[in-house]
């Protein structure tokens, strides 16, 4: 029996501290279609990534519209208007830099503040640098478990997980338990 | 046992039947006092439940406050009406500002068109297309001067900025119109918090070269019309208007919008036609065939006047040949030798150099009857001197030759002028003499 097919859009911010590779994640699997000076110039620049989710008997094609923002050490006003009817969040780490994770409640914050009801993902990058990482794996579930969300551990340079990461956020964004396993 | 087991049975009856009498008295009374309590109930619970339904459903709470709220503001508008304008200033203001500035600018480009097109000699066939078309030759000219077309139409979501619909020409499609969206909205999120400066502005235009984005926002989506060349006055109107058609019909999908472009389809002919409503009309082939009709009478209209216009121009230049009565010179010793008139036009004498009029002792006097240029030689075909003798002016006649008199004019404080002019435009008291006829040319 054939699957019934619908097409949705979402809008999806990468959140997270300057380096940690937000752009680098959305460069490896993402459609791009802007160069990346745009991300320095005025903030942002928007990917496009679709993944494929079945939900029932339904088969949906979801794309998600990513807004690869610029990151800097605190939230300014302009960005806050970047995050305005974003139905996910992906908010990336670095795992060699531990303090990457200190921002996290404050870009929570201003996510739900913004859009509540928004699904966020934890990524936590760069585990090809496994000599340098110095995030263990449980803090990152310590983590997650008290903000309540998911984390994938990814490498961009390698791909590792990377599509992993869209897969799980897509399934959030569209199954009505948001994606819940 | 069992005997007394079956005594007890019907004592055991006995007694439910008196409870079941009981129990029915007890519902007839309470029937008698509490029926009018249970149906206040039934009818509270009724209401309540209309209420939470009224309260919980948004359309209709909505449509249950909205009368309220509009009494309300009218009468507060009665009561304290210049409280109520300074607390809606700030926005009617802004309407108010954005209405005036979109008025004079579409002015601006009447104006501009106007002065483009004022002296240009096709605004002849734009009013006669004009004309055929039913269309005022204003806006036909508008049209001409400032060529205009839309490539893209998008209907974008205001908040998340995912594309709603997107229409374009047929060479203008893409495949990245969702990124461009997207981009576009980041483009006017960056502006309001660059230039904002807190008002409740919008970016209503993107220029690059000759291309323009035009935006206009509603109240949930936006749409951005990609043109290329200076839109027409009305445009904008026309742009705020489908928008709010759309807005309007699609009000609760947009609100809660979920992502599914495909409950916006409908929305894509309002999109289309703004479009098509920007092409200028073509002729149809009766209207074609009707022009070149028109144009050839002109044409022929336009040839016909030149021709009637140089016969007439050669009668009052006096250029109907004349005929050249051979005269007879009277040589003298005050002959002017650099007269030379040449008639080589006709197979009568031809005039050489040698021959010149001669000035007689005595002048004849006369007074122009035109303006009249005067020449270097008895002939229409030789140079002029540069000299208009005005009608009425004196004159005096040293010589004359066939049609053509020799004058001698002299205005008032400045050198005198001889030269030859058409006797026709002389006016004399007594007919020209002999003597200052000019002789015949000798071959």
């Amino acid at each position: 029996m054939e699957q019934a097919l619908r097409k949705i859009h979402r809008k999806v911010c990468l959140l997270g501290d300057f380096a940690v590779g937000k752009t680098s994640l959305v460069r490896r699997f993402v459609y791009n279609r802007f160069a990346d000076k745009y991300v320095s110039t005025i903030g942002v620049k928007v990917n496009r990534k679709t993944v494929m989710i079945a939900s029932g008997s339904e088969l949906v094609e979801l794309t998600m519209m990513l807004w690869d923002l610029a990151g800097s050490e605190e939230f300014d006003r302009m960005r806050r208007s970047y995050l305005r009817g974003a139905a996910g969040a992906i908010w990336v780490c670095d795992l060699t830099r531990p303090a990457t994770l200190d921002s996290l409640q404050i870009y929570a914050d201003i996510l739900f503040a913004a859009t509540p009801g928004a699904q966020l993902v934890l990524a936590a990058n760069k585990c090809d640098l496994a000599e340098d990482v110095r995030i263990l794996p449980s803090q990152l579930e310590a983590i997650a478990d008290n903000y309540g969300l998911p984390f994938v551990v990814t490498s961009a340079k390698t791909g590792d997980q990377v599509e992993g990461l869209f897969q799980r956020l897509g399934k959030m964004l569209v199954l009505p338990q948001g994606g819940a396993e | 046992m069992p005997k007394s087991s079956e005594r007890a049975e019907p004592t055991v009856g006995a007694g439910d039947g008196r409870a079941a009498r009981r129990e029915t008295q007890l519902e007839a009374l309470r029937a008698i006092l509490f029926d009018g309590y249970r149906e206040r109930v039934s009818a509270l619970e009724s209401k309540l439940d209309e209420v939470e339904h009224g309260l919980t459903d948004e359309e209709a709470l909505v449509a249950t406050v909205t009368p309220i709220v509009g009494d309300a503001i009218r009468r507060r508008i009665q009561d304290a009406r210049e409280e109520m304008i300074e607390a809606l200033y700030p926005i009617i203001g802004q309407l108010v500002v954005r209405a005036v500035s979109e008025a004079i600018r579409d002015l601006a480009r009447k104006i501009d068109a106007q002065v483009r097109t004022s002296y240009s000699p096709q605004v002849l066939l734009w009013r006669l297309r004009a004309r055929i078309g039913g269309a005022s030759s204003g806006e036909v000219a508008l049209r001409q001067a400032l060529p205009f077309q839309v490539e893209q139409v998008f209907l974008i979501h205001r908040e998340t900025g995912l594309l709603l619909q997107h229409v374009a020409a047929e060479d203008g499609a893409s495949s990245d119109s969702d990124l461009i969206s997207s981009m576009l909205t980041a483009i006017r999120d960056f502006a309001e918090d660059a230039f904002g400066r807190g008002e409740e502005a919008d970016l209503d235009a993107v220029e690059y070269g000759e291309r323009r984005i035009l935006i206009e926002a509603g109240e949930h989506a936006y749409m951005a019309v990609v043109v290329d060349g200076v839109e027409p006055p009305g445009f904008r109107s026309e742009m705020r208007q489908r928008l709010m058609d759309i807005g309007s019909a699609h009000a609760p999908l947009l609100r809660d919008y979920d992502g599914d472009a495909a409950h916006l389809a409908s929305a894509e002919p309002a999109l289309r036609s703004l479009m098509v409503s920007q092409r200028p009309a073509g002729l149809s082939t009766m209207q074609k065939r009707l022009l070149v009709v028109v144009a050839g009478s002109l044409f022929a209209c336009v040839i016909l006047s030149c021709f009637a216009g140089r016969w007439v121009w050669g009668a009052l230049r006096g250029q109907a040949t004349p005929t050249v009565v051979p005269i007879i010179a009277e040589a003298t010793a005050s002959a002017t030798p650099t007269h030379t008139p040449t008639l080589t036009a006709t197979a009568l004498p031809t005039p050489t150099s040698t021959i010149a009029p001669s000035p007689t002792p005595r002048p004849l006097a006369g007074v122009m009857t035109g303006h009249v240029w005067v020449r270097s030689q008895p002939s229409s075909s030789a140079p002029l001197l540069g000299i208009i003798i005005e009608r009425g002016e004196p004159v005096t006649i040293l010589a004359a030759y066939g049609p053509w008199g020799q004058i001698e004019w002299a205005p008032e404080g400045e050198a005198k002028v001889v030269g030859w002019v058409p006797m026709q435009w002389v006016g004399t008291v007594e007919p020209i003499p002999e003597r200052i006829v000019t002789p015949e040319v000798a071959p």
